[in-house]
């Protein structure tokens, strides 16, 4: 016994020890390091486990599968045209700030989703087809862009939501036209006010979303706070997470506001929409505006056109 | 072809910092950047245990699997190193690295952190100018052969660098020495540690296996 | 260039340069790397080409590399270095594999030395204080001027009212020089590092049995069954040594032994940790050997033979039974029979002690005690035992050996006529003239030349003590502080206030050192930057008596000056540089280096370092592969049958050919071939009993029993008078194996198998000391009060050191009501003693950036200070200082803990704009001594800087 006991004297590190370690646990250490006192950071295999095995293909399946969708639905559907010729009246859509401020969201956004998605999939195939050099400079860049356009959209969509949140309550109309599926069930437009179920649906899916994006993003930007490396891998699965989602999401609207539906991308580029436009998608609104459409000569309703659309 | 790998023997490991300054003295990181560093467990308590870490050149390295701009690289040595000019900072390599073996310069807003900056197990990095490699990533001494510094300075012979086999067939012999087996900071089986209980060959076997791979760590963590 | 990935078919040119680079010789770096445990790792591990070149140019330059070796100046492990220089660049430091004490190890300190080579926060040329402002000035104003106002003090106040504060970071021939540079000056008043680090075990170990130093060496430890470390941390202040001691540990299955207040981390790796109160390791000494006599395991024969006086001590020994010890240390019976035990069935077995036992008003107690411990168990004078005290600076030891101290002159010949004459033969010096240097007069009977002059522990006294209580004409007036740093000494606020009252400090040092800072001095500072030893070169002894050389590896930084062409400039100054010099070359203002070795060779006797000529010591550095790890004696090569270094004492002259003594009192060996035994030096009997070793001695000993030192009149009783040549015969005639300059006595002697220096016993007791036998005594600032009955400490002295010392009249004040929690203080890995030079190494200062103190948990809760959280820590004579806790059960209840290391600080006010432009170190922080107090050993004045009273507060 005496000879057991001896050999076990000594600090060994037996299993306690890697037990210990292996859960994280900190100790002291003279370095200066950030979070130099864990041994080992446990977190960090989850971590690359999920956004590696998660998040990344995950991303890869929602935005392929929103494409997939998109292009299914061009090639069923194609574009949806106008029902009746336009007239050629005019109806006071989005101010100019309302425009302004879509376009600053949508272009920020749009950086980000690209320099996002090059951050998290170049390597796979950019420095193979476009060599060492132009990944070197496009990464670099995206991190760039990404990092500080990442504020500037916050801003910006936090301006958007404040003053569009107003007309995007759903009401009994908004779910009619879901029950319709936005005019896919059954022959006819279903009925909408100024904005339909499905941009509403937009709306607040880029609230929501868009939100989450930004917190996290901030934590991930802003690593100043005492931000743990554990509370960074976190944010980062967040951010990846739902940025993809509303990537994807935001597809659908791109889609319609580009090729899938006729007409309403001039709504965001002029502020006017052509009164069967209007009609066809926004029959209730149309009914409420009506009186206030502008001739085709186009004579200046400058007081409209700069203030509100009188609908906030 | 040799694996690289480095092993630290916490029943030599006195906590004397003299690896970390060796590393400094090699490379001359500058202030802040800490390749390597000494951890205490249970500090001015019983089961006080000191291990020596930096960077073990995973075999199958996270650093390297979530870096976005895919800058790694592994030697046929399999030393882990990285390029400073692809480097974006974004900190990803820390985040999965079990070791947290990345440094990076400095913190500052925007995620900016500058280029990151590790153990290369003294293998210099890819700059073919050797000035400009020793002032971007340190020493090459690997390339003179020789073997990392902080090892060859350790003040007990606590840490052990090289290949695979020639530092698991040192700590093996060291376990049979002490009869009994004990704590080296590579991948270990703690579950089948139990002192005394083992023979010779039992130990001598399990010694062998200790002194391999940092992945199994990682594995378990 | 192109990216390589491990899969893909290109080779990355590093892979390509590495797997080119790691051919054969690879597995040779690896075993070194590894190489630790003999078997396959030590084969083929000597004498490879560590510095082999691969094809591949790495290196950021491509001149030429010069490989230079030196030996690392921070402490006495004495760890080899490979430095290479380029364009007198130091631009890489290697591993010295070979290097027979340290293969390739070194500490945080050690694997930084490189730093030295840089020096970004020097003193970068010669400054004076005008006016509250640093200016720059030449040397030849600075020398000047220091030089005329050192003769004007002179002129007033006689020559010991400037003192000479040297360092154990000299090389012995600096060491040496500056020695015989205070001598010719005329005064004792010289002292340096060992003073408040060694001085009592060098007193206590060579009242004992002769010499004052580590019997053994660091490797031999490899040979230890046991290993008791008793106020000694060397895994922060020896680290290298811990990989000798783990290797006793693991392959000698060697029982590591720590007896510490702190859980240190050599603690952490011993066997069995006890934990004592601070100050009371005699009565622990007692305790362990009351259990060993209880149970008869002393070793009889080897008491019988080779010690004197063990009976006295059992008497004392009786006293501390098991309750008692356990009262008064604290340790438990069932521990400490446990550790007697382990000690009495693990022989040989090594002691090591430190600053823990050597730092108190008892400190000659404690050696003494530790002494006796392995006298009473017979691990003397053997292989894998030993007293191997770790000695502090990488120099102290060769500094003390060369007497930089105000009791002796160099190689302890103290400081009678008999000493003075004799030094003065070496330096071909008339001793009329060198007298008349001194003060003439008489102070309290004693001529200021015999009487040793004021320790370094009390120069504040020296300025500010009543001036009719000195025993020397005048007050201190003016400081050399020559390679010292003051935040080593204790009572801070007191020499602050001293160093205002100076007319003159001049800091000689490569730092400008707390001492240009704490004070509020508006002039009459001078700072002279002095070079480290990497830019000059000579030879160092380790803390094992081996001595090294040097190389110089660069030329010095920016305007500073070797400490011996400082020296020489002054002697010129002050018109004695004809006589300093007499025997030694100058070229340009630079004295030459192997001629001083060679004039040290020449008179140091007493302790054999006579024996290691310059060529001897060049030898054995340029071969250092060729020692043996374990036994450090040289297998074949030029040096075979050598130990490294020569350890002294290596007799004779270096034609001799003495290998050094690498064990002491080691009767195995012939005494020519490194054998020894005890020394005789206390006489041939005493009250009738015989000193003298009884039928004991070295292998090979004609003699073959005791006897007593040689002496001329000795050989001639012996008949061996006609061994001597007819020169030798004239110079030895009426001298003894000391004072013979021919060497003739000491070949003579050891032809005949005998020791020069007699074959005595040890002894146990030391009647000449203030206790006989070691007894135990509280620390004068004690919080045990209920024991002071029993352990009160010594009366008040008049006069030690020319000093008043208090004893008595401070323990009976009791302010542990207001000071309730003990004070210790010691080393961290990283720093060096006060500090300067490695805080302004800022590889090592990252690693310590804040001045702290360890408390107990228990303390703490009740202080309501938290973990990192400022606090006030109040010293019991009311110097504070504010530094961050650290909360940890390191330390017991009722004991904080404080690193000394950290200056530029001073009762809470930060100091760094005091520092001349860009000098100032990476990190400052409160020194520990600030905080403490008074409290002088009785023999050697050593201070005590490890047991007071404070107390705590949050800040
Ligand atoms: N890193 C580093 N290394 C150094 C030095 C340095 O400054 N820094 N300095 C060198 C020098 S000059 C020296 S002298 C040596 C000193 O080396 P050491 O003496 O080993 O170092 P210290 O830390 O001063 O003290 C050793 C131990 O004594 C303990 N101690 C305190 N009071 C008592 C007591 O009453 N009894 C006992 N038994 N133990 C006690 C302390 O808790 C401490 O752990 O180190 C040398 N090496
Ligand atoms: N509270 C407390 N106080 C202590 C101790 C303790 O444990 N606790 N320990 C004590 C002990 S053991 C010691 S040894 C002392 C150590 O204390 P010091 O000896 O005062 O400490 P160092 O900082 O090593 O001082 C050496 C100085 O020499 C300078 N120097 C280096 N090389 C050279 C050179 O070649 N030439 C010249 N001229 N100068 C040079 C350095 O810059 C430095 O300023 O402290 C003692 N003080
Ligand atoms: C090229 C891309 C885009 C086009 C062509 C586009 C087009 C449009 C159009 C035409 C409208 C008006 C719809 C209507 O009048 O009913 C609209 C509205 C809107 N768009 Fe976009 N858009 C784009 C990108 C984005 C992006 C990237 C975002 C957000 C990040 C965004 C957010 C919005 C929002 C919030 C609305 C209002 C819907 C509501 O309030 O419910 N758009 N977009
Ligand atoms: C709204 C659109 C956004 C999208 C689509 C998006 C997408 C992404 C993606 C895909 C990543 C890579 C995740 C990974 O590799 O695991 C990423 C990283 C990051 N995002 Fe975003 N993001 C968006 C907005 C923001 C915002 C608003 C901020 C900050 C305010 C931000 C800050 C960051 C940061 C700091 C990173 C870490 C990458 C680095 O520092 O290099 N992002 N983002
Ligand atoms: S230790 Fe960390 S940095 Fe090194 S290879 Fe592994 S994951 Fe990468
Ligand atoms: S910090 Fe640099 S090396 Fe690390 S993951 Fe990011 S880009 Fe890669
Ligand atoms: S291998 Fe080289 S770079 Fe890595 S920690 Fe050791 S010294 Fe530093
Ligand atoms: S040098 Fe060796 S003993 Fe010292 S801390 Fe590093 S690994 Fe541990
Ligand atoms: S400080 Fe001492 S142990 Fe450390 S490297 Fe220098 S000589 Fe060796
Ligand atoms: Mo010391």
């Amino acid at each position: 016994a005496d000879q057991a006991t001896e050999k076990v004297q000594g600090n060994f590190a037996g299993a306690d020890y890697w037990r210990s370690v292996s859960d994280g646990t900190e100790g002291y250490t003279t370095s200066q390091g950030a979070e130099h006192g864990q041994l080992i950071n446990v977190d960090g295999e989850r971590w690359r486990h999920w956004r590696n095995k998660w998040i990344s293909p995950g991303g890869l399946i929602a935005i392929g599968g929103s494409l997939g969708l998109l292009v299914l639905v061009y090639l069923t559907l194609g574009c949806m045209k106008l029902d009746k010729p336009r007239t050629g009246r005019l109806v006071l859509r989005w101010g100019l700030f309302d425009r302004a401020m879509h376009w600053f969201v949508a272009i920020t956004f749009l950086t980000l989703a690209f320099s996002g998605l090059n951050i998290l999939y170049g390597k796979h195939f950019i420095p193979e087809y476009f060599g060492y050099d132009i990944w070197k400079n496009l990464i670099a860049l995206s991190k760039f862009l990404h990092n500080y356009i990442g504020p500037v959209f916050s801003v910006g969509l936090l301006v958007m939501i404040v003053r569009w949140f107003g007309h995007n309550f759903f009401n009994m109309t908004d779910l009619k036209w879901f029950i319709q599926g936005g005019g896919l069930i059954g022959n006819k437009h279903p009925s909408a006010g100024f904005l339909n179920g499905g941009e509403k649906g937009w709306f607040w899916a880029l609230t929501i979303l868009g939100l989450v994006v930004v917190g996290s993003g901030l934590v991930l930007d802003f690593p100043l706070f005492g931000q743990t490396r554990n509370d960074m891998q976190t944010a980062n699965l967040i951010h990846g997470g739902v940025s993809l989602l509303l990537v994807a999401v935001s597809l659908g609207h791109i889609y319609i506001g580009t090729i899938g539906s006729e007409g309403a991308l001039e709504g965001m580029k002029t502020g006017y929409v052509d009164e069967t436009w209007a009609k066809q998608h926004h029959d209730l609104w149309y009914e409420e505006v009506k009186d206030q459409i502008k001739e085709p000569a186009g004579e200046e309703k400058s007081a409209t056109e700069k203030g509100n659309t009188g609908r906030a | 072809m040799a694996k690289m790998k480095f092993l630290c023997d916490s029943e030599r490991c006195i906590e004397c910092n003299g690896c970390v300054t060796a590393c400094k003295n090699a490379n001359e990181t500058e202030w802040g950047i800490q390749r390597r560093r000494v951890v205490t467990i249970d500090d001015g308590e019983p089961n006080e245990t000191s291990i020596s870490v930096a960077c073990m050149h995973c075999t199958d390295a996270p650093c390297m699997a979530v870096c976005p701009t895919d800058c790694f690289y592994q030697t046929d040595d399999g030393i882990v190193l990285h390029d400073k000019d692809l480097c974006i900072g974004c900190g990803y390599c820390l985040f999965a690295c079990p070791f947290g073996a990345p440094q990076f310069p400095k913190q500052g807003a925007f995620g900016e952190r500058g280029k990151m900056d590790k153990c290369t197990f003294c293998a210099g990095g890819p700059e073919e100018d050797p000035a400009k490699q020793k002032a971007k990533y340190g020493a090459n001494r690997i390339a003179e052969g020789k073997l990392p510094l902080c090892a060859e300075m350790c003040s007990t012979k606590a840490l052990l660098a090289g290949d695979a086999q020639t530092v698991s067939d040192i700590f093996r012999e060291r376990v049979v020495y002490r009869g009994h087996k004990d704590g080296a900071w590579s991948s270990l089986d703690s579950e089948k540690a139990v002192p005394g209980e083992m023979s010779q060959q039992q130990m001598a076997a399990l010694a062998d296996e200790l002194a391999v791979d940092a992945g199994n760590i990682i594995a378990k963590a | 260039m192109k990216l390589t990935k491990k899969t893909s078919s290109g080779e990355s040119v590093v892979a390509e340069k590495g797997s080119k680079g790691l051919g054969l010789s690879r597995r040779a770096f690896l075993k070194n790397t590894g190489i630790t445990t003999g078997g396959i790792a030590a084969a083929g591990f000597m004498g490879n080409g560590m510095i082999r070149k691969a094809e591949a140019k790495t290196s950021y330059s491509n001149a030429p590399k010069e490989v230079k070796r030196t030996i690392c100046s921070h402490c006495s492990v004495g760890c080899g270095v490979y430095a290479e220089v380029q364009n007198g660049v130091w631009t890489h430091q290697e591993p010295a594999f070979d290097h027979p004490i340290n293969r390739g190890a070194h500490c945080a300190k050690g694997a930084a030395l490189r730093e030295h080579g840089h020096g970004e926060r020097r003193l970068k040329y010669p400054m004076k204080l005008v006016n509250g402002k640093w200016q720059k000035l030449s040397w030849d104003q600075a020398i000047n001027e220091i030089g005329d106002q050192t003769q004007q003090i002179r002129q007033e106040s006689g020559p010991d009212s400037v003192y000479f504060l040297g360092s154990a970071k000299h090389s012995n021939e600096q060491a040496y020089l500056f020695r015989k540079f205070a001598a010719l000056w005329g005064t004792n008043n010289v002292d340096h590092q060992a003073r408040i680090c060694h001085s009592t075990t060098v007193a206590g170990v060579a009242n004992t049995w002769g010499y004052g130093a580590m019997t053994n060496s660091f490797n031999d430890m490899h040979f230890a069954k046991s290993v008791i470390l008793i106020g000694s941390n060397p895994a922060e202040a020896h680290p290298v040594s811990m990989q000798h001691i783990l290797i006793a540990k693991e392959q000698n299955k060697a029982k590591l032994i720590v007896v510490d207040p702190r859980f240190t981390r050599t603690a952490a790796k011993a066997n069995e940790y006890v934990r004592i109160r601070p100050g009371t390791d005699v009565a622990y000494v007692w305790g362990l050997l009351w259990h060993i006599f209880e149970n008869g395991w002393e070793d009889e024969q080897f008491i019988n033979q080779r010690v004197y006086g063990m009976d006295e001590v059992r008497e004392e020994v009786k006293r501390w039974n098991p309750a008692e010890v356990e009262n008064v240390t604290g340790v438990g019976e069932e521990q400490m029979r446990k550790v007697a035990k382990m000690l009495a069935t693990n022989r040989p077995g090594s002691i090591v002690w430190c600053m823990g036992g050597t730092q108190h008003t008892t400190g000659n107690n404690n050696t003494r005690a530790y002494c006796i411990l392995m006298l009473a168990l017979g691990n003397m004078g053997t292989s894998g035992g030993g007293a191997n005290i770790f000695r502090g600076h990488d120099n102290v030891q060769g500094a003390t050996d060369l007497g930089v101290l105000s009791h002796t002159l160099p190689g302890y010949y103290g400081l009678s006529d008999g000493a003075w004459k004799h030094w003065c033969g070496v330096w071909g010096l008339d001793f009329d003239w060198v007298n008349a240097r001194f003060d003439q007069n008489k102070y309290n009977g004693k001529a200021p030349r015999n009487n040793s002059g004021i320790p370094v522990s009390r120069w504040v006294d020296g300025v500010l003590e009543n001036k009719s209580k000195i025993e020397q004409k005048d007050n201190i007036r003016a400081m050399f502080y020559w390679g010292h740093a003051v935040n080593s000494q204790t009572r801070g606020p007191e020499m602050k206030t001293a160093m205002e009252k100076m007319d003159l400090m001049v800091i000689v040092d490569p730092y400008p050192t707390h001492a240009a800072v704490m004070h509020d001095r508006k002039d009459g500072v001078y700072l002279l930057p002095a070079c480290t030893q990497f830019e000059t070169y000579g030879s160092v002894t380790n803390s094992s008596r081996s001595m090294q050389w040097r190389d110089k590896v660069v030329d010095p930084l920016f305007e500073s000056k070797t400490d011996h062409e400082i020296m020489y400039l002054f002697a010129k100054k002050w018109g004695i540089a004809d006589q300093l010099f007499k025997n030694i070359k100058v070229e340009g203002n630079i004295p030459y280096i192997e001629d001083i070795t060679r004039e040290f060779n020449r008179g140091m006797w007493t302790i054999g370092y006579t024996g290691q000529s310059p060529e001897r010591l060049k030898q054995h550095q340029q071969n250092w592969h060729t020692f043996d790890f374990d036994t450090l004696k040289a297998e074949g090569g030029p040096a075979d049958g050598d130990y490294y270094g020569m350890p002294w004492p290596c007799w004779g002259d270096a034609e001799m050919g003495h290998p050094g003594t690498p064990i002491l009192y080691d009767t195995s060996k012939p005494v020519a071939e490194g054998g020894l035994n005890f020394r005789a030096r206390f006489g041939v009997e005493r009250d009738g009993v015989n000193l003298l070793a009884e039928g004991s001695a070295p292998v090979g000993s004609e003699i073959g029993d005791g006897h007593p030192e040689f002496s001329s009149k000795l050989l001639k009783q012996l008949g061996w008078w006609k061994d001597l040549t007819p020169e030798e015969q004239k110079a030895a005639e009426g001298k003894n194996w000391k004072t013979d300059l021919s060497g003739g006595i000491q070949r003579v002697a050891i032809k005949h198998g005998c020791a020069p220096f007699g074959n005595a016993k040890a002894r146990a007791v030391v009647w000449t000391f203030p206790d006989k036998v070691p007894l135990h005594r509280e620390p004068l600032y004690t919080n045990r009060r209920d024991l002071l009955k029993d352990y009160a400490t010594w009366k008040d002295s008049e006069s030690m050191y020319r000093l008043p010392t208090l004893y008595e009249s401070i323990q009976k004040k009791d302010v542990s009501k207001e000071y309730p929690i003990i004070l210790t203080s010691g080393r961290l890995v990283e720093y060096e003693g006060g500090g300067e030079e490695t805080r302004s190494n800022p590889w090592l200062a990252e690693l310590q950036q804040e001045m702290f103190a360890e408390i107990n948990p228990y303390d703490a809760n009740n202080l309501n200070v938290r973990d990192g959280a400022d606090i006030w820590l109040e010293g019991a004579e009311g110097g504070r200082i504010k530094v961050k806790a650290m909360v940890t059960r390191r330390v017991d209840r009722g004991v904080v803990f404080i690193p000394f290391h950290f200056g530029g600080k001073f009762q809470g006010k930060d100091l760094t704009s005091k520092y001349p432009q860009g000098s100032a170190p990476y990190v400052v922080g409160e020194a520990a001594n600030t905080a403490t107090t008074y409290g002088y050993d009785p023999v050697t004045q050593m201070q005590e800087t490890k047991v007071t009273l404070c107390k705590v507060t949050p800040a």
